[in-house]
């Protein structure tokens, strides 16, 4: 382990909250969007993305060591990481009467993506938070380096 | 089904390096003590041009996070702080000896 493992471990949760910004930006972008894909030649809206994150797994090495017994069972973990970007298909699309609109149905209506403005705030707010926090544990973690540095002085 | 541990190390061996280690002459001290520094300029610098190639990249537009920089960055400094310290230990010392009555 090195001196800088926890600093590794601070920018993969970096890492994925800035994914997790991408995809909340890609989904409050999207939120009007009535042609993301076409499915059998018809044009559906956007569907709301969303990411899940899981524990970082070691090298092999870790997974070595642990076996015969050099390391414990549990080490200090290795960060975050995103394990998929799941589109939403339980929420339904949104309908909104607008017959003039060139996706309109033959009642008028169109079929909007189902992206909550809301919840993605929401997420946002969570999304940069956590970052924040990251960034506090990282500026925590260089002081505490600093410091290690004034041992023996004065 | 248990596995045992793998010793790299066998008996005779480690007996074998504690005599040698006792027979060390200053000259050899003084090569080890070298290259050791060496080495740990040698990270240190390379973390350095690490950080320096992901300014260049962050700069010309390649595909780097902002806050990677940064990190880069920061270890680049801890590791060169740590070096000013160690510099400025053995200079202290070297200093400590050259004031010795003789």
């Amino acid at each position: 382990m090195s001196i800088f493992h926890s600093m590794n471990t601070t920018a993969s949760a970096l890492t994925s909250q800035r994914l997790r910004m991408d995809v909340i930006s890609s989904n409050i972008a999207n939120v009007d969007t009535t042609r993301a894909k076409q499915v059998n030649g018809e044009w559906e809206p956007y569907r709301k993305k969303s990411v899940t994150l899981k524990e970082q797994q070691g090298q092999f090495s870790n997974f070595l060591n642990m076996a015969i017994g050099k390391t414990e069972k549990i080490g200090a973990g290795n960060g975050v990481k995103v394990s998929s970007i799941k589109e939403d298909t339980e929420t339904p699309f949104k309908l909104v009467y607008d017959p003039s609109h060139p996706d309109a149905n033959a009642e008028g209506y169109v079929q909007m993506s189902n992206v909550d403005v809301l919840k993605e705030m929401v997420d946002l707010i969570s999304a940069s938070r956590s970052y924040e926090a990251n960034i506090t544990a990282f500026n925590a973690n260089k002081s505490m380096l600093t410091k290690a540095l004034e041992i023996g002085k004065g | 089904m248990a596995i045992n541990p793998i010793t790299f190390m066998s008996p005779a061996q480690s007996v074998n390096e504690v005599n040698v280690q006792n027979q060390l002459t200053p000259a050899n001290a003084q090569q080890q003590f070298a290259d050791t520094l060496k080495e740990a300029i040698a990270s240190v610098n390379e973390h350095q041009k690490t950080s320096d190639t992901m300014t260049q990249k962050l700069i010309n537009g390649g595909d780097v996070d902002l806050f990677e920089v940064m990190i880069a960055a920061q270890k680049a400094s801890v590791t060169l702080n740590t070096t000013i310290e160690v510099r400025n230990k053995a200079v202290e010392a070297y200093q400590e000896i050259m004031r010795m009555n003789v």
